[in-house]
């Protein structure tokens, strides 16, 4: 009995890992760079298939490969918020009309980059996965393959090291600033472009690393990205819109309850998500850990 | 209100982007451009058949890979040899497909079908991706009498609907159609007494799941557990360990190539080793091999012919898969709809005509030499007798047919373990 709770909770743990990291990047385009970014998932999906292209057809170890595509999807990110989301902001009169407009455009993007990759040769519209530290781990009684302890271990220090980022640096403190208020922040001398869209491009930097810790330890495809879009906003509604360390939080205690669902009927697990998305809306809009 | 005005533009431009991107007309080569209607016999110089296929959206990822290969390999090649002979008109006509994306959307589907058959005024439809799109498809067919010869897809609850939809023809193997009783045979074969069974939660996997527990028990197999999984669903890992401590013989997954191939990479990971391991569809395809290599030696799927089998079937094969990547291999699917493809040539030109109720009446009655050998339709539905094989299993990168009418291998039972 007890090793079956050990393995509820530990596969919840692994899970809430990829969550958190999702979660954290569309938190800080939606709560700072206030781009609703629908397209991120197809971020997650560049990463998990460039990864997945770099071990198969190259031989690049997947860890080594997120350290070329990251700051790749970084560059992207960085520069559609430069250029696409920054003109919507401009012309935009209000918060809420760009709030709105950069949804649309996030929908066009998600189409552009769902349909580039599916025409992109080799990627298609087939599932695709490898076999990587495979290996199971033996804790406690409870058995896990490597990959996904890995996994959990890469999310967790990228998290840590985002957090200890946004505390320690002036850069961090620029990001907050401009997440309470966009405007005063500018007024206090901060480069509210450069900050923006380096929110935006770190959002997408997370979700291409995550991308890469999924292709380690589930099938993946070139129209995967929209799933794992709805867990991030589902996540970042748990833990507070714009609030990180929530997000991060959030991720971990949407694997868990999706894991425990899952044990007992795992037809329910997307239900109780929806459930605490809908419950949250209505009884905690700010978030559990919101003010 | 300006505000608005250049993100609407830029959605529009995107959208007729894609609309045009999507469209595809394929002309043949052989054929002149009709400046009269369709119907009149003088200018008759071309068949034209209508599509609305997934090009998009989720389905996408089983259209492409599964009828898409079918009708691009066969349409040019009649093409090439003058078309199809129509006795009506005297000559060979070639064929123009006319082809929408419906964007995996139901709704979209129907639409263009009926645009296809009331504004294009095609002569044949062919048909959408999967089942669900049948059934909705199934109705207009039958409404416009226009013949519909499916290909992805198909179900026992559309079994019961074909009475009163006489233009739609099943080709697609499925559960209580052979492959569930033939899977019953082969573990009862080899002394398998239970199973573990996990279903997708959708018309596909309840069928399944349904038929099993009906089935399996008569061949002495019994069902320990049956659980539903979502479509998305992330880990198994607690599913598999439940299953692992059940002691089930045989593991069967009715489910998507999503979540067969994350129960088959978590198996391996756990070292969850039952003596059968089922899952499908998903093991049918190439890609499946191509990400798991040889460790997925004595794993089960569905399939229903193997080069193994006949000349032709060789052929067949060869044609479609020489010099392509392994990854797009379809051993239950591809065999299904080119041998309904030869149907269709094969009835048009018994017919001699391109009237769908005078043609579908010769598929209903008539016998067609295919790939398959010699098919015909039993209540509309390919018959069982028609497919050489039901189950496969990978035995060293081949996928061996091990149970069905003309097996080209023994059933490999216990399953050989993962490798470590």
């Amino acid at each position: 009995m007890l090793v079956t709770i050990l393995d509820v909770l530990l596969a919840g743990l692994l899970l809430g890992g990829i969550y958190a990291l999702i979660a954290m990047g569309l938190s800080l385009q939606y709560g700072v760079a206030r781009v609703f970014n629908v397209a991120h998932g197809e971020f997650i999906m560049i990463g998990a298939m460039v990864t997945w292209t770099f071990y198969t057809i190259v031989g690049i170890n997947p860890l080594l490969s997120a350290v070329i595509s990251g700051p790749v999807i970084f560059v992207i990110g960085f520069f559609l918020y430069h250029t696409l989301f920054r003109y919507l902001r401009t012309k935009s009169i209000t918060h809420a009309a760009f709030e709105s407009n950069s949804m649309l455009a996030a929908f066009g993007l998600l189409f552009i980059i769902q349909n580039i990759a599916l025409i992109i040769p080799r990627w298609g519209s087939e599932i695709r996965g490898y076999t990587y530290l495979a290996s199971p781990v033996n804790i406690g009684g409870a058995i896990f393959a490597a990959n996904r302890l890995v996994t959990l271990l890469v999310a967790v220090v990228i998290g840590l090291a985002f957090y200890l980022f946004l505390m320690r640096t002036r850069m961090g403190k620029a990001i907050r600033a401009a997440a309470q208020d966009a405007i005063t922040a500018r007024l206090m001398g901060i480069n509210i472009n450069l900050v923006l869209a380096l929110c935006f491009g770190l959002g997408a930097l997370m979700a291409g690393l995550a991308g890469v810790l999924i292709s380690m330890c589930y099938p993946i495809h070139a129209t995967m990205g929209l799933e794992y879009t709805i867990i991030a906003i589902i996540v970042i509604v748990l833990g507070g819109l714009g609030n990180i360390p929530g997000s991060f939080l959030g991720g971990f205690i949407l694997g868990l309850v999706g894991s425990v669902v899952t044990y007992f009927e795992p037809g329910l697990a997307l239900v109780a998500y929806y459930l605490i998305f809908m419950l949250l809306l209505i009884l905690r809009p700010a978030g559990i850990i919101g003010k | 209100m300006k505000k608005f005005t250049i993100p609407l533009v830029i959605l529009l431009i995107c959208s007729l982007l894609v609309i045009g991107c999507t469209t595809k007309t394929t002309t043949p080569a052989t054929s002149t451009s009709g400046t009269a209607s369709p119907t009149s016999v003088k200018t008759k110089d071309k068949i034209l058949i209508g599509m609305s296929r997934s090009l998009s959206g989720p389905l996408a990822q089983i259209g492409d890979s599964a009828f898409r290969p079918i009708y691009e390999t066969l349409i040019p090649e009649w093409n090439a040899g003058g078309g199809i002979y129509v006795a009506e008109y005297g000559k060979k006509l070639p064929i123009e497909l006319k082809i929408y994306d419906d964007k995996s959307d139901t709704g979209t589907m129907v639409k263009n079908l009926e645009k296809l058959i009331l504004d294009d005024k095609v002569d044949f439809i062919f048909p959408p991706v999967g089942t669900a799109m049948i059934f909705a498809a199934a109705p207009i067919a039958n409404k416009y009498n226009k013949l519909l010869l499916t290909a992805e897809g198909g179900a026992t609850q559309l079994k019961d609907a074909l009475p009163g939809m006489p233009y739609v023809f099943i080709n697609l193997s499925f559960s209580d159609w052979y492959e569930v009783p033939v899977l019953g045979q082969l573990l009862q074969s080899k002394g398998a007494k239970t199973a573990y069974v996990i279903y997708i939660e959708d018309l596909h996997g309840i069928e399944y799941s349904g038929v099993a527990g009906r089935e399996l028990p008569k061949y002495g197999v019994e069902i320990l557990k049956a659980k539903s999984v979502p479509p998305d669903i992330k880990d198994l890992s607690t599913i598999l360990k439940d299953a692992q401590a059940s002691g089930a013989d045989a593991f069967l997954a009715f489910a998507y190539p999503d979540q067969v191939m994350l129960a088959t990479k978590q198996a391996m990971e756990l070292g969850y080793n039952p003596k059968a391991f089922l899952g499908g569809p998903g093991v049918n395809f190439g890609f499946y091999h191509t990400t798991f290599k040889d460790a997925v030696n004595g794993v089960l799927g569905w399939t229903v012919a193997s080069p193994k089998q006949s000349p032709e079937l060789k052929a067949m094969f060869d044609k479609l898969y020489a010099g392509k990547p392994e990854e797009l291999q379809d051993y239950w699917g591809h065999p299904c709809y080119y041998a309904a493809m030869e149907v269709f040539k094969q009835a048009v030109e018994k017919a001699g005509t391109l009237d769908n109720t005078k043609i579908r009446d010769v598929i209903a009655t008539s016998h067609f030499q295919t790939v398959l050998g010699d098919v015909y339709y039993t209540g509309q539905l390919l018959d069982k007798e028609s497919h050489p094989g039901e189950v496969g299993q990978w035995q060293n990168g081949v996928y061996e047919v091990v149970g069905g009418k003309k097996p080209t291998a023994e059933f490999i039972y216990p399953k050989p373990a993962w490798p470590k």
